[in-house]
């Protein structure tokens, strides 16, 4: 797997570089001395999984991650803010303490889990998002999204029973997702074709989907032509 | 008392106002009840008589005031019962015997050696019980008045001494990003430049021992401070690399002076931490001490900006320091955070100069 590694310090940089010549693994794509540049190089390199220090100056790791469209897999690096890494609800994502460990970084690499296979090559379309609100952070797998919902110009995503708001419209995101999965179902809401359970027809030619979690969602007649060539029904 | 608070200074004078109006006003009522009392059966002098109580007055309002002195400076109120009351028992008795000895003086002096009073040694007996009488009394409403005051004073004393343990434990406590960044960047350090590796686990070593030492009442030699502030900033320049530029502007004269311990390390940790890690090109560092007549000026500047720069984090620091001044030097030390032109920041503590324990 591919690597950039982002921190403020040089000699962090260089510790981390030392440390993962005994994981042949991992080649070091690159490396960042600050939110910005990161933003650039990940755009550039399309690297597997980042190792991100939270404490930068101009932009912390948590921005970083909400300013990127696709989010590879990601290993914090830092000497004290485990405890904003705990708060993390869903997916939790790994964390390094400073000074690093050898072992730790070998559990750390051992668990990562690579997100689906079509990213990580800068595919077309969204494999991952990290999402903050308020307090509380997720790395969101898209497959485990079972709705979207357009609140003006945010989306709320729905997965388990999170439904926290990120700043991106609903019509943007819909162009970075995969079609096979994800249906425009109405004007404001997207739906996970894999989390239906149940269509009915609804008077006026459209349909009723009702969802995994109980939910029906109307799709709206010239939806429902799409959806009907979709599924043969 | 260094560490009078303005609440303690407060008190005090809550405390003054009260007592002299009490003093003054039932020593001349029990006076002029006791000149009627003997008027009747005094074949002398009115006039004589009248001196003779205003004597009395004026000895008893003066002996009780040092007594009170006394109690204070000796701490007996804040003794335990059974090391307070034999004290107290025994000191009316000793003033009431100054007293007696007193009016007998004042007798001598206005009426010659014939006089009746002198010659009577009863009647001297009874001046002396009736004199302990008052004193026990003048006592007990002593005793019952400071009974609060005695609570509060102690309450107060053991706030005080809480807090300096609290703003102790702050003060000393190394941040911890300053310390695993560090111990991180010296591990670093280890294989590219290896001196230079142990160069730093001696100044991180330093740095340890000074704060260890730390004690909120203590000052230390300004050169002393220097020192530990030229380690620190040795060590966050191996994590900084070039973002951060440090410069010393110190007077000579000023080397001995003494300052509060970790006063200036608060001061540029704050400038690192709120300055220089948010700029991502960096910034500098400027420490500068000068003496004047009776205090010396330790100031810290730095780049940064003043608004993003003071989060309630660094209120909160410049509050303990302030307050902790305030321990140290009561009013006459000052502490202020102010912007310096565009993109400077600058914190300025005034110290006096004088030798505080």
């Amino acid at each position: 797997m591919r690597a950039l590694i982002v921190d403020d310090e040089r000699l962090a940089r260089v510790e981390l570089r030392r440390l993962l010549t005994r994981h042949p693994e991992v080649q070091i794509a690159g490396e960042s001395a600050s939110g910005e540049d990161a933003v650039a190089e990940i755009a550039k390199l399309a690297p597997d999984i980042l190792f991100l220090d939270i404490q930068m100056p101009g932009m912390t790791g948590f921005e970083l991650l909400e300013r990127l469209d696709d989010v590879p897999a990601v290993i914090f690096t830092t000497a004290y803010d485990e405890f904003a890494i705990k708060a993390f609800e869903v997916n939790a994502i790994d964390y390094l303490l400073k000074p690093i460990a050898p072992e730790r970084l070998a559990a750390a690499l051992a668990r990562v889990k690579l997100p689906a296979p079509a990213s990580g090559t800068a595919g077309p379309h969204l494999a991952q998002i990290f999402v903050r609100d308020g307090d509380r952070c997720w790395m969101v797998r898209l497959a485990d999204v079972f709705l979207i919902e357009s609140e003006g110009n945010y989306a709320r995503l729905c997965f388990g029973t999170e439904r926290p708001l990120i700043r991106r419209s609903l019509n943007a995101l819909e162009e970075r997702l995969d079609p096979v999965t994800f249906f425009r179902a109405n004007r404001t809401q997207i739906i996970n074709m894999r989390a239906i359970q149940r269509i009915d027809g609804s008077v006026g030619g459209g349909l009723v989907a009702t969802l995994r979690d109980g939910r029906a969602v109307e799709v709206s007649r010239r939806q429902a032509a799409r959806l009907r060539d979709q599924f043969g029904y | 008392m260094t560490g009078e608070s303005p609440d303690d200074a407060a008190r005090r004078n809550r405390r003054a106002r009260f007592y002299w109006p009490v003093q003054i006003g039932a020593w001349t009522a029990y006076s002029v009840i006791g000149f009627f009392a003997a008027s009747s059966r005094y074949q002398g002098s009115r006039t004589d008589l009248a001196a003779g109580y205003a004597c009395y007055a004026v000895y008893s309002i003066a002996l009780t005031d040092s007594l009170r002195r006394e109690i204070r400076r000796r701490g007996w109120r804040t003794m335990r019962p059974g090391k307070m009351w034999p004290r107290l028992l025994a000191s009316v008795f000793a003033v009431s015997a100054v007293q007696t000895v007193l009016i007998v003086i004042v007798n001598l002096a206005f009426a010659g050696r014939q006089s009746p009073f002198v010659e009577d040694k009863i009647q001297i007996a009874f001046v002396f019980l009736g004199t302990s009488g008052a004193m026990a009394m003048w006592m007990i409403y002593y005793v019952m008045f400071t009974a609060r005051w005695a609570r509060d004073e102690q309450q107060a004393q053991l706030k005080l001494a809480l807090r300096e343990a609290q703003l102790r434990a702050l003060e000393a406590q190394i941040n911890p990003h300053f310390l695993f960044n560090g111990l991180n960047s010296i591990r670093g350090l280890v294989i590219e430049n290896p001196a230079r590796a142990q160069d730093m686990i001696t100044r991180l070593s330093n740095i340890l021992r000074h704060n260890l030492r730390h004690d909120v009442r203590h000052t230390v030699p300004l050169s002393s401070e220097i020192g530990a502030v030229t380690d620190y900033l040795a060590l966050e320049g191996v994590r900084f690399d070039e973002r951060l530029r440090v410069r010393f502007e110190v007077d000579p004269a000023a080397a001995d002076v003494k300052v509060p311990s970790l006063l200036l390390q608060t001061l540029v940790e704050n400038a690192v931490k709120h300055g220089i890690a948010r700029l991502p090109a960096g910034g500098d560092v400027v420490i500068r001490a000068s003496l004047l007549a009776h205090s010396v000026v330790v100031e810290v500047e730095n780049s940064g900006g003043l608004t993003e720069a003071a989060p309630e984090a660094t209120q909160v620091g410049l509050a303990n320091t302030r307050e902790r001044l305030r321990i140290l030097y009561g009013g006459r030390a000052t502490l202020s955070l102010a912007a310096r032109g565009v993109g400077r920041v600058a914190a300025t503590a005034i110290i006096p100069v004088t030798a505080t324990t």
